[in-house]
């Protein structure tokens, strides 16, 4: 059983588990930017929540499947077609031999995940699959999929089909209310930032989001000492700029910390695209603690191996 | 100060930071840490230490806990002993295209800057920016340069970057802004081991020109 990459869009890579415990070496956690939408495509094609998967950055994105196989698509709202026929995403998709699949442009969000029955082929690398292109490790050869790779899977077909329950499909749109604890660096008495609007500019990667906006300026513009920085961390630089960092982010940097979205909510940065518009909502320890609490016993309900 | 009464503050809702300051008793205190007990990240900073904790296990209260009864029981006394790394390197030419513009700006010549960096003692301050990305502290003051104005797409494994203070060693090739000097010959990268970068935050460096022509 084999894939065929016809069109990979814009980026497409292999992404597996996060790579943990080497962020004092500089290594980055990698891994899916929205990894429930990942886990809710292994779910349907009953491969363990951090199986690798394809995460596909906005689309248009075309496949050839060489023999039967099962599919299953989530993540950013697209259009999926096999043979010219729309198929949902949410669902367990059953191919043919040759069957192709085509996706459109993403309208709202920024990734879709297309995992596959079969065990798709990734080098591990430091504990993880996960491709981590700006050292170009893992995945598949370390780098992003091309036109005319063939990747192939160990086939396995026949499961049941199945349906992401409704309370668990990521509202995918064009804003976004992130939950947020104060950053090491917030300004004391700082009260803004819960009724501003922020917004996405197309300088946005795997590494981090370029964010505008009315951010708090700090008495002492310039660098601190570099100290750590995790995937949710929003930095704000001398210039009043924000940058929000994703799974690829860099491990450690000398802008102000200003604040950290929470655990439960940075799966949803994953999906952010250039033009969104974006809240912070400044929450307390107790409610981040809450929060994560309520949505990992929702998603537990279905996938009982996921944790956020 | 004893190590019990360092400030803990929340670093988001799954770390927490350590303001221990600069100096080896972060490297304490990392030490320290990762020997007592597990955290799913232990990443000493310029001036403080960062630790993540797993909140589906514990809460950031229990997590401060558990931080602080590992500080009280002292660090002084972890043993641990910094290790000490010779590495060889070649300095100018292709592999160092920066040295000769910077040995020409400080008005020395090109032998007395690398005499300067072998009788440095330099320490890993902190690793960080990309995979194995070592910055060394402990440069003498008066080697003064400043980050390229225009970053290198790519810099080759091994690389030495030196701006004012620090020398930068990129263990892998990647993007680069630091201007180059020179590159080591020894592998600051072994995929195949456990363990893959060479160097580790504390650790005691000297970079000596390679007998190796």
């Amino acid at each position: 059983m084999s894939l065929r990459v016809l069109d990979p869009g814009i980026q497409c890579t292999v992404q597996a588990a996060a790579r943990d415990g080497l962020r004092h070496a500089g290594v980055p956690a990698c891994g899916p930017a929205d990894p429930v939408s990942m886990a809710l495509a292994n779910r349907l094609v009953g491969k363990p929540v951090a199986a690798p998967c394809l995460e596909i950055t906005f689309g248009p994105a075309c496949f050839r499947f060489e023999s039967r196989t099962q599919i299953a698509l989530t993540g950013a709202r697209a259009t999926a077609r096999v043979g010219g026929v729309e198929r949902p995403f949410h669902t367990t998709i059953s191919l043919k031999a040759g069957d192709m699949l085509e996706l459109g442009p993403a309208s709202a969000g920024a990734r879709i995940y297309l995992a596959v029955s079969g065990d798709l082929p990734a080098d591990p690398f430091l504990g993880s699959a996960s491709t981590y292109l700006p050292a170009g490790f893992g995945g598949h050869e370390g780098r992003a999929l091309r036109k005319g790779d063939h990747l192939r899977i160990a086939g396995i077909d026949g499961l049941p089909e199945l349906e992401t329950p409704h309370a668990l499909r990521l509202p995918v749109s064009a804003s976004y209310a992130l939950r947020a604890v104060e950053g090491p660096d917030w300004p004391p008495g700082t009260h803004r930032l819960t009724n501003a609007v922020y917004r996405v500019t197309p300088r946005l990667s795997r590494m981090g989001a370029e964010i505008d906006g009315d951010f708090p300026s700090f008495p002492d513009a310039g660098l601190k000492p570099s100290a750590a920085v995790f995937p949710g961390t929003l930095q704000v630089t001398p210039q009043g700029r924000g940058f929000l960092l994703l799974p690829d982010g860099q491990t450690t940097g000398g802008y102000r910390h200003l604040l950290q979205v929470i655990r439960a909510d940075r799966h949803l940065m994953g999906q952010l695209r250039p033009g969104d518009s974006l809240r912070f909502l400044m929450c307390t320890q107790d409610q981040a603690e809450a929060a994560l609490r309520a949505k990992q016993v929702l998603l537990e309900t279905w996938m009982p191996d996921f944790r956020l | 100060m004893s190590e019990g009464a360092y400030r803990i503050i929340p670093c988001g809702d799954d770390a927490l930071r350590i303001l221990c300051g600069a100096g080896d008793i972060r490297y304490q205190i990392a030490h320290r840490l990762g020997s007592c007990d597990a955290w799913p990240e232990i990443i000493p900073g310029k001036s403080d230490l960062t630790v993540a904790f797993d909140p589906h296990m514990e809460t950031m209260a229990a997590a401060t806990d558990r931080v602080r009864e590992a500080l009280l029981a002292g660090v002084g006394g972890s043993t641990h002993v910094p290790r000490r790394i010779e590495l060889e390197a070649r300095f100018g030419g292709g592999e160092g295209p920066d040295l000769a513009a910077m040995a020409e700006r400080l008005g020395e010549s090109e032998t007395r800057l690398i005499e300067a960096i072998e009788a440095s003692r330099l320490q890993v301050d902190m690793l960080g920016f990309t995979p194995g990305f070592a910055y060394l502290a402990g440069l003498g003051p008066a080697l003064i340069s400043e980050r390229l104005r225009h970053p290198r797409a790519r810099v080759a494994a091994g690389s030495i970057g030196l701006i004012t203070g620090q020398i930068g060693l990129y263990a892998l090739d990647g993007p680069g802004g630091w201007p180059i000097i020179g590159r080591v010959t020894t592998s600051l990268f072994n995929r195949l081991d456990a363990d893959p970068f060479l160097l580790r935050p504390g650790d005691e460096v000297v970079i000596l020109r390679s007998a190796a022509v």
